[in-house]
């Protein structure tokens, strides 16, 4: 019994760490799905493309990988906010579709774009702490750059919460959000408020990004794998508190990596993909929602 | 009964039968556009009865087209049954699946709906690429195949997307299409007349996935080769999307001016298939924007009139 | 004559075809109270949502402080200093009191003097600064109704809106809010009200309009108004018949 045990102290501190950085990917898809109503399929490929911006800058000034989010991140605000504003916005309406489908539609180009632009080929941002783990005692060795994603997660997710309870324009999000009409008599520009909501989306989208791809390889077409992490995460988290978006983070990775551990490496995806649909079927709000 | 069989239907009669011509005088690629064009219009006209009617954004159906081309392979290489029979087999499985997801599947709403049927999807994927039986990753060729002609397959694929548009007209005209019609006005005014919801969607998830299997057992003969990747691929979701929405979503015609589209640019730019991927989408987006009813739809409003009109008259 | 503030000249208003309001028109006086009346379904609210900028009227105009109003959006209109407490008071739920206040800081202008502002309230409702840091929907309805004309009040407006202020309050609480009222009118803001309660109206209003079936049936100031013309206005009954006619009585 105990060997069992000792045998899952790897897996579940590398599944709590995986789920960090699940946790960051998912946050901007818990903003918009929170705030607009409205579910970014495009999501996952606007993360990729961080991972490639990434790559780019990489490529040009040699610097870290988590230098390059100085670039990165203003790019995908920018990114965020124009789709917001001249796609979305224009199509928001009583009908949950039309935005739906503009995201997909959005997710398709993307896809598109970057194998045209990039190739197929498998990329990675390559740094030292990608293949470097680190011992702690004798009885724990955990990747490093698991390690740095978990970090950085919190970090981003702590200055987000900050955000939100400490300036005007997170109050008037949060208002927006609550009743868009009594947001809109105090002065608020509430579609002008959902494209900064996005841009900031799209800011995390980077760190995910980055993130991403410091930890694992990625292609033009690995949008979806995301994407479905994402929605992972909003759903077993609940939406409503950041918090709520990590912790679910937090199971996502653990279900996959136990998952791998019992059942074999070719069932790690599918392990999330349970836990996600058994949710979805009996628990739609999340197991931490408000409500 | 002659109104049930109007002038229009007997339009669109003619050009199946000029289609159905086309061995005899066209080029062999023009029989292989139109093949696919038959094909796409069966798969979108069911997606366009599940999203555009019943209000089911299904982004799995490439479930069933899996599902129903793996089944052709595995009955007729394995067990040496006839070609025929496999792919009607591939259908039934197909329906047995999605009754087997339905009762989950059908506790999610709208767009969880839509990530719940892609998550099986994905999960199908994951799980054929494990499967030692069908060959892991590396996929299967459908060996029977190669004993039959083009034409053979030219003219099932036809059968196809001509028995898909009746069959969605002929629902759309029956009882269970009044419900649909009343549930797409106004779904909680519908329930309180009497129309059972679950039941009405239900039967079209159930023929959906049938047909749609069916279409990719005949899918499969003409491709001949059959892999988890793409087989159970997103990219199935999103032609028929982008066919539908351009084509005009919610109308019977619509699937068929979008798969029009969809193959016509696909083999002009067939040396550049995310080129054509890249256009599908942004006229998609665009059509959203400026005219979210589609092509069809929007004739339709101007003009106020329906090639096949759903109305019974 | 002192400023007409705010004019509402003969407006029609739509909701796609049903036609809700049928040649309006209004003036209100700086500094007054003005009361609109009229029974559910009257088109008192849309009456309001259209001066506050959520509706657009399809004729007609409505102009404040001289300027044309009609058309701009509601997050302009509160810059221009028009601020709405709107039907069933709308808090922000997930907001304390504190932020909800602080909302209705939100334009440049207001946010600059938000504190004196808070000062301000906080005087005129003491309980909001009992209970700054709850979340708004723990308080109730009396206090939530404070809470929204307090957010209101935020902006420093010169015309204040309100939608049916008493709905849902025991008449202890509103009499409580309607002093308010009054003591905020006396600072000199511009009070514009929509009621269902007449004897209210009447008795807070320096003129009142009277309204049925999206038109308006008498107005006047209310000590020269019998309550044989108010009821027939509020029902919408003339002197000849029994069925309602498109008359204005002044």
């Amino acid at each position: 019994m105990l060997s069992i045990l000792a045998g899952l102290k790897n897996p579940i501190m590398n599944g709590l760490l995986l789920g960090g950085l699940y946790g960051i990917v998912g946050i901007g898809m818990s903003m918009i799905f929170g705030i607009v109503r409205v579910v970014n399929l495009a999501h996952g490929d606007l993360v990729i493309l961080a991972s490639y911006l990434s790559f780019v800058t990489l490529s040009i000034f040699k610097v870290s990988p988590l230098l390059t989010l100085v670039l990165v991140i203003p790019a995908m605000f920018l990114i965020g906010f124009i789709i917001q504003y001249y796609l979305v916005n224009r199509v928001l309406g009583k009908d949950m579709n039309p935005p739906l489908l503009v995201a997909f539609g959005l997710s398709i180009i993307l896809q598109n774009l970057l194998l045209l632009i990039f190739t197929p080929d498998a990329r990675t941002l390559l740094t030292d702490l990608s293949i470097t783990t680190l011992p702690i005692g004798s009885f724990l060795s955990i990747p490093v750059v698991y390690l740095v994603d978990f970090i950085l997660s919190l970090v981003t997710i702590f200055l987000l919460s900050r955000f939100f309870s400490k300036t005007y324009l997170g109050k008037a999000i949060r208002a927006a959000s609550d009743d868009e009409g009594a947001a809109e008599l105090m002065g608020i520009n509430a579609k002008r408020i959902y494209a900064w909501a996005m841009a900031i989306a799209g800011g995390t989208a980077a760190v995910a990004g980055v993130l991403v791809g410091m930890t694992f390889t990625f292609y033009p077409h690995t949008g979806p794998d995301y994407l479905i992490i994402a929605f992972g995460v909003v759903i077993v988290g609940g939406l409503g508190s950041l918090l709520g978006t990590f912790m679910g983070g937090l199971i996502l990775g653990l279900a996959q990596i136990l998952g791998a551990h019992f059942l074999g490496p070719g069932f790690q995806l599918i392990s999330g993909y349970i836990i996600l649909l058994v949710v979805l079927a009996f628990k739609p709000t999340g197991l931490f929602s408000k409500g | 009964m002659a109104s049930a069989f109007s002038k229009r239907l007997y339009g669109i009669a003619i050009v199946a039968l000029a289609l159905a011509s086309f061995p005899l005088w066209a080029s062999r690629y023009w029989v292989l556009v139109a093949l696919l064009f038959s094909l796409n219009l069966a798969l979108s006209e069911m997606w366009n009865l599940l999203a555009g009617y019943s209000g089911l954004i299904s982004l799995g159906q490439q479930a069933f087209v899996g599902l129903g081309g793996y089944t052709l392979a595995v009955f007729s290489m394995y067990y040496g049954f006839p070609i025929w029979l496999s792919i009607l087999i591939g259908g039934m499985i197909s329906v047995l699946f999605a009754l087997l997801i339905s009762a989950p599947i059908f506790r999610m709403r709208g767009v969880y709906f839509a990530i719940g049927t892609w998550t099986v999807a994905e999960t199908l994927r994951i799980l054929f690429s494990n499967w030692k039986y069908v060959g892991y990753g590396m996929g299967l060729f459908v060996k029977p195949a190669y004993t039959l002609s083009f034409n053979t397959i030219f003219y099932a694929a036809l059968l196809m997307g001509v028995a898909s548009v009746a069959l969605v007209y002929f629902i759309l005209r029956s009882k269970l299409g009044l419900g649909l019609m009343a549930m797409r006005d106004d779904e909680t005014a519908s329930e309180t007349l009497g129309v059972d919801i679950f039941r009405t969607k239900l039967i079209c998830f159930i023929l959906a996935a049938g047909v749609t299997g069916v279409a990719s057992g005949v899918l499969y003969l003409h491709n001949i080769f059959i892999q988890p990747f793409s087989a159970f691929g997103i990219d199935w979701t999103v032609r028929l999307v982008f066919i539908t929405i351009i084509g005009g979503i919610g109308t019977i015609e619509g699937p068929i001016i979008g798969s029009l589209i969809y193959v016509i640019l696909q083999q002009w730019l067939s040396e550049y298939p995310s080129v054509s991927l890249l256009i599908l989408g942004v006229i998609a987006i665009a059509v959203i924007l400026v005219a979210p009813k589609g092509i069809m739809g929007t004739i339709q409003e101007r003009l106020g009139f329906e090639i096949l009109s759903p109305r019974r008259k | 004559m002192a400023n007409n503030i705010l004019r509402v000249q003969q407006i029609d208003v739509h909701y796609g075809d049903f036609h809700a309001l049928w040649d309006v028109s209004l003036d209100v006086e700086e500094a007054q109270v003005v009361s609109i009346i009229g029974a559910n379904g009257a088109g008192k609210s849309t009456l309001l949502n259209t001066i506050a900028g959520v509706k657009k009227p399809s004729h007609g105009t409505v102009q404040f402080r001289g300027s044309r109003i009609n058309g701009i959006p509601p997050y302009q209109a509160v810059v221009e200093g028009i601020s709405m407490v709107p039907e069933g008071r709308r808090v922000f739920p997930h907001l304390t009191v504190l932020e909800n206040l602080e909302i209705g800081s939100y334009t440049p202008k207001a946010r600059k003097r938000k504190n004196e502002a808070l000062k301000k309230i906080y005087e005129l409702f003491p309980v909001l600064e009992e209970r700054k840091d709850q979340l708004s929907i723990t308080l109730s309805g009396g206090e939530q109704q404070m809470l929204a004309i307090g957010r209101a009040l935020m902006s420093w407006p010169q015309l204040i809106l309100l939608d049916e202020i008493s709905l849902g309050l025991a008449p202890v609480v509103i009499k409580q809010i309607y002093q308010k009222v009054k003591q905020i009118n006396a600072e000199g803001i511009t009070a514009l009200l929509v009621e269902q309660d007449i004897q209210r109206s009447l008795k807070a209003a320096h003129k009142v309009y009277i309204m049925q079936s999206g038109r308006i049936r008498l107005e006047g100031r209310p000590d020269s108004l019998s309550q044989e013309q108010i009821r027939k206005a509020y029902f919408g009954l003339s002197d000849l018949n029994t069925k309602p006619e498109a008359e204005k009585e002044l």
